[in-house]
């Protein structure tokens, strides 16, 4: 509510063009409708540019990382570049000495060997995805860091159905 | 939660819309206590009753409240912002701008809450607190948008200019949730794809029956807030209403009598 009195300019104008209180004076500009109207396109047009601009910048710049496959491909052009790799732990020997772990990974018929020196994840283990950062050194990739790619898919932990895997009754331990 | 609208005029007889404001009634009691009921059996099942995972251990439990309190602010909360703002930029009236500030409010606890549990269960599971993996980045975008809303509501300009800029952010944090929903499947980043299939669950009972458990106890939970949130706001509209016609009065009881 204004209960403040209105200001006096040239008793026709107010500052900002428009009429004062009470001026006979012509309005200038559109009808209030109209300009509500604009404003909703623009912000329209304001939120589409930004959601390209997001699905843009997250699907291109920002690529999260490379798979095995597609790393081995792009080796030449990768370089000396750092960037994330993900792919599946394979089974086999995780030679541990003096802070290297070396292990192999794949990924859509792709193996890479690496060498990770650092902190390894708590869930590392063969057939688990992980994500390491860390670049090219010859056919060996060098990581730094680990992340792992938990998967969605959930299963109890069960004594009856580790018991049953073990002593080679498959079918009851398969989820 | 009792609010007194008396403040103002402790001395005065208390007359037919004078009666101490309140924003509880017997629907919300009932709703309070099942609310309550439904949070604590949540917990229960998803602490204690509900079986480690294979290879996450107990770090899963974390998953039942994680994922239930990102549906919770990101869907009904983040939801309900936008149909307020529409709402609001329709019909123009307090009812709309009301409902989408309390809606707006919560989904920000909400989505701190997402976030800090998120960031305990990525620390076991992935190894990180914070990683810049799409998901994670455009929810810290909905929580900024959603601080900036919060700001916007506490600046002191014209009541409906507020309403009006707050509407607009609103739906800007409206259109940054499909983009949290689609971006498991957009991009590539270490959230897990969607686990919610009903065809096919991924899930083994137990786990899917207090998934599902926490997840609706979260959104009754949530709904309880909201309704109180609201009856707050409401309140607290009437109380400024009311100070401003006895200031008017006031002022012109203190003006010399016209003959």
């Amino acid at each position: 509510m204004d209960v403040t009195p209105p200001t006096q300019t040239d008793g026709v104008h107010s500052p900002d063009g428009s009429p004062a209180a009470g001026s006979l004076a012509p309005r200038v500009g559109g009808p209030v409708r109209a300009r509500r109207w604009r404003g909703i396109v623009l912000a329209g047009v304001a939120l589409a540019a930004l959601g390209f601009v997001l699905f843009r910048g997250l699907g291109n710049a920002t690529l999260y990382f490379y798979n095995a496959d597609e790393a081995v491909a792009k080796r030449d052009t990768l370089g000396e570049d750092r960037f994330r790799l993900q792919g599946n732990v394979e089974d086999g020997e995780v030679d541990r000495t003096s802070g290297t772990a070396r292990f192999t990974v794949s990924y859509n018929g792709a193996d890479v060997a690496v060498e990770h020196h650092g902190e390894l994840a708590k869930l590392f283990a063969p057939g688990v995805p992980v994500v390491l950062e860390g670049r090219w050194d010859g056919e060996v990739f060098r990581s730094e860091r680990m992340l792992i790619k938990h998967s969605e898919v959930y299963v109890e932990q069960n004594p009856d159905r580790v018991a049953a895997y073990d002593e080679g009754d498959a079918t009851k331990a398969a989820p | 939660m009792t609010t007194s609208a008396q403040v103002e005029t402790p001395r005065r007889r208390r007359g037919r819309n004078e009666r101490l404001a309140t924003t509880s009634s017997r629907f919300t009691r009932a709703l309070g206590v099942i609310a309550l009921l439904m949070g604590a059996s949540a917990l229960l099942l998803a602490l204690v009753i509900s079986p480690p995972e294979v290879t996450q251990g107990d770090a899963v439990r974390l998953f039942y409240l994680h994922v239930p309190l990102a549906v919770a602010g990101g869907y009904l909360g983040v939801g309900l912002l936008a149909v307020g703002s529409i709402g609001y930029l329709w019909k123009r009236t307090t009812f709309w701008d009301l409902l989408a500030a309390s809606a707006a409010e919560l989904a920000l606890i909400f989505t701190a809450l997402t976030l800090l549990t998120g960031s305990l269960w990525g620390r076991p599971v992935w190894g990180t607190y914070w990683e810049w993996d799409p998901r994670l980045t455009l929810t810290a975008v909905l929580f900024v948008l959603l601080i900036g809303y919060r700001a916007m509501r506490t600046a002191s300009v014209d009541p409906q200019l507020r309403a009006r800029r707050s509407a607009v952010i609103g739906l800007l944090a409206a259109a940054d949730v499909p983009l949290i929903r689609m971006s498991v499947d957009w991009w590539r980043g270490l959230h897990q794809t969607a686990t919610l299939n009903p065809l096919n669950p991924s899930l083994d009972g137990m786990m899917l029956f207090t998934f599902f458990w926490s997840m609706v106890s979260f959104a009754v939970l949530f709904l309880w807030l909201l309704v109180h949130r609201f009856r707050v706001a409401w309140l607290e509209e009437q109380l400024a209403d009311r100070a401003l016609d006895e200031a008017i009065a006031q002022r012109r009881a203190e003006a010399p009598q016209t003959p």
